[in-house]
């Protein structure tokens, strides 16, 4: 019987500590697990009230970082000493639901990678929180690749490999299972979860980050296409500036013939040069970007596991 | 970090009396030094702050760094370290930074803690026991805050001014900046990596690094706080190091965050520019050719384009080296 790991990251949830671990403890009956609460620097008593539950029931486990060094890296704190071949993560508001990582875990048994849940009928405020997230999920389908309809769910079940291979930083928690399928090959499934509404303590997300997963979502999208040929991608850039420089050159050419001798189109000219030197700088920086790659380039866990990948995708 | 001897320092790192690998965590606490020309020699130092740690009965050592490359600093003072027993000099062959002083103490000190001391009376001697004391209660690193200030108005001034930008760009709450009259675990020390100008900023990387910072007001020492004016090149040094700092600080994983909010402040401002040039061009009749501004939006629109690709090269150094190293720091005590 293999063990299953659940991690937790908490970021100030001491009113949900208790129900969580007995949730967990009552959604898990015949199977040996583990339970990993990663205390993520909170301010409110998590960790002492975590530390008692973990004193009296060996299977809980507390992981203490040093100060809040957010839920990616709470995460990968979890991911990295958990000890199951399956590791089960899931947010720490009693929003998901422990009773369903059974199923979680059935379907990951069927041959996958990853198994994310996605929520039915979620339990949040529809103007901050449900139609920013549509929006987001249709842009992280769109630029990931990655098919799953709830990006935003965090209750999902992992085989170890997966993990022991993804590359996880930055914020990057909220694209797990595009970064699964692009650094470890994974092979993913999606099945419907419940949702509860919040009960204890605030959420901690606000519209205010968009702006940034805007930006991470522009280093994902840039990752998956060029992260081995970045050349391609600034060269293109640069090409298609280059030819905005020669559209201005012909316009120079065009109103120096057309104008007086006296109104020389010095501005046009200039802006020419302008362009020209910013497509020199990008492909300049394209071959920086080569130099780079070919210092750090390692094969991914997907490239070295093509023939593997191929014989699951049947 | 492990600092390769040979690679920084060669055959002309010396130390005197005849050196011995230090085995660790054998002393208490290692007084380290670094020594500059023209400030106080090693024998200034320890008649000055010596006693107030013998009072303490602690085992302790002096570790004084000639960090100058000039063997002269060194020669002058073997005699005055002879005569005493704990009291050691490192001699570098070359010129060498502070911050490589700090990890090279690591290395070379025998004692749990090391007490940093700059070679001029800034904290009264008393303040030694006080932060060592808050150390032993387990803080990982404690810095001095001289309060109440004393001396010259320009020193507090200048202090004060870097020490608030600092805090203004890294979000810290620290004091006095400029003092770095600071006590840490020396196993603490070992785990921060330090180097150019970082030295300065000890306990603001410490605490971002998850470690247990504490601000100690001591008093400042009666004969010091002589009014210190520097050159405006170090002013605008202190200046360029707390930029640096703020950005390695926030964006060492995530420099798309940076470049690309940079990036997209410059292009929306070009973007303006151009867009209200074509609405003038073709609604009011106004010819494009003989309009300085759309050489201003191309520009700002280039500047914008070239941060975003800046950011993009570094997120993809980034990519390749997050699986190295971990990201997180545990809690040392749980």
């Amino acid at each position: 019987m293999s063990t299953v790991s659940v991690v937790v990251p908490l970021f100030n949830e001491a009113p949900n500590v208790p129900p969580l671990i007995d949730a967990v403890r009552s959604a898990l009956p015949g199977i040996d697990w583990e339970l990993l609460l990663v205390d993520d620097g909170s301010r409110d008593g998590t960790a002492e009230l975590a530390d008692e539950y973990a004193s009296s029931d060996e299977r809980v486990q507390v992981l203490h970082l040093a100060r809040n060094f957010g839920q990616t890296a709470a995460m990968k704190a979890g991911f990295d000493h958990a000890r199951g071949d399956i590791v089960v993560s899931m947010d720490g508001d009693l929003q998901n639901d422990p009773a369903d990582i059974p199923r979680l875990i059935e379907e990951l048994r069927r041959g996958y990678d990853l198994v994310t849940g996605y929520r039915e009928n979620r339990q949040d405020k529809v103007l901050t929180r449900l139609i920013p997230s549509w929006i987001a999920n249709r842009l992280i389908r769109r630029i990931t690749g990655v098919q799953i309809r709830d990006t935003g769910c965090s209750l999902r079940a992992y085989r170890l490999q997966v993990l022991r291979s993804m590359v996880l930083y930055s914020d990057m928690h909220r694209f797990i299972p595009a970064i699964a399928v692009a650094t470890s090959g994974a092979r993913i499934s999606e099945i419907p979860v419940r949702h509860h509404p919040r009960r204890h303590g605030s959420s901690k997300y606000g519209l205010s980050r968009t702006w940034r997963v805007l930006l991470d979502l522009l280093t994902i999208a840039m990752i998956r296409s060029f992260r081995d040929r970045p050349l391609r991608m600034f060269g293109l850039a640069s090409i298609m500036i280059g030819e905005c420089g020669l559209l201005f050159v012909i316009a120079a050419s065009l109103a120096g013939s057309t104008m007086p001798a006296s109104d020389n189109p010095v501005v046009f000219t200039s802006t020419a040069v302008v362009l020209f030197g910013l497509a020199t700088y990008l492909f300049m920086l394209g071959l920086v970007g080569e130099v780079l790659v070919r210092q750090y380039w390692r094969p991914r866990e997907a490239d070295l596991h093509l023939p593997m990948a191929r014989e699951r995708s049947w | 970090m492990k600092l390769e001897r040979t690679e920084t320092f060669g055959p002309a790192l010396r130390a005197e009396p005849e050196f011995r690998e230090p085995s660790p965590e054998e002393l208490d606490v290692t007084v380290v030094v670094l020594l500059e020309t023209g400030r106080l020699d090693a024998q200034a130092i320890c008649r000055e702050y010596e006693p107030p740690l013998r009072k303490l009965g602690l085992t302790y050592e002096f570790l004084f760094v000639n960090g100058s490359g000039e063997a002269g600093l060194g020669e002058a003072m073997r005699e005055s370290i002879h005569e005493r027993g704990s009291v050691r000099l490192l001699e570098a062959g070359q010129a060498v930074g502070e911050s490589t002083v700090l990890r090279l103490s690591v290395e070379h000190s025998r004692g749990r803690i090391i007490l940093t001391l700059p070679p001029t009376l800034r904290v009264a001697p008393e303040a030694l026991p006080e932060m060592i004391r808050r150390i032993e209660e387990g803080s990982d690193v404690a810095v001095a805050r001289r309060w109440p200030r004393r001396g010259s108005w320009v020193n507090r001034v200048q202090a004060e001014v870097a020490t608030w930008l600092l805090n203004l760009l890294t979000g810290s709450r620290f004091h006095d900046m400029t003092c770095r009259v600071s006590a840490i675990r020396r196993s603490v020390l070992a785990e921060i990596p330090l180097y150019g100008s970082h030295f300065r900023f000890l306990p603001v990387i410490a605490q971002r690094e998850g470690f247990r910072v504490i601000e100690v007001p001591v008093e400042p020492h009666p004969e010091g706080g002589h009014t210190r004016v520097y050159r405006p090149g170090v002013y605008l040094g202190w200046v360029i190091d707390i930029l640096g700092i703020f950005f390695l600080l926030r964006f060492t994983y995530r420099p798309l965050r940076f470049f690309g909010s940079l990036g997209a402040l410059f292009g929306l401002m070009g973007g303006g520019i151009l867009v209200v040039l074509v609405i003038q061009r073709f609604f009011g009749g106004q010819d494009l050719a003989d309009r300085p501004m759309l050489l201003l939006g191309v520009l700002l629109v280039t500047l914008g384009i070239q941060a975003v690709a800046l950011g993009l090269i570094g997120e993809i150094v980034v990519h390749f080296q997050a699986s190295r190293g971990s990201t997180y720091r545990l809690h040392r005590s749980r």
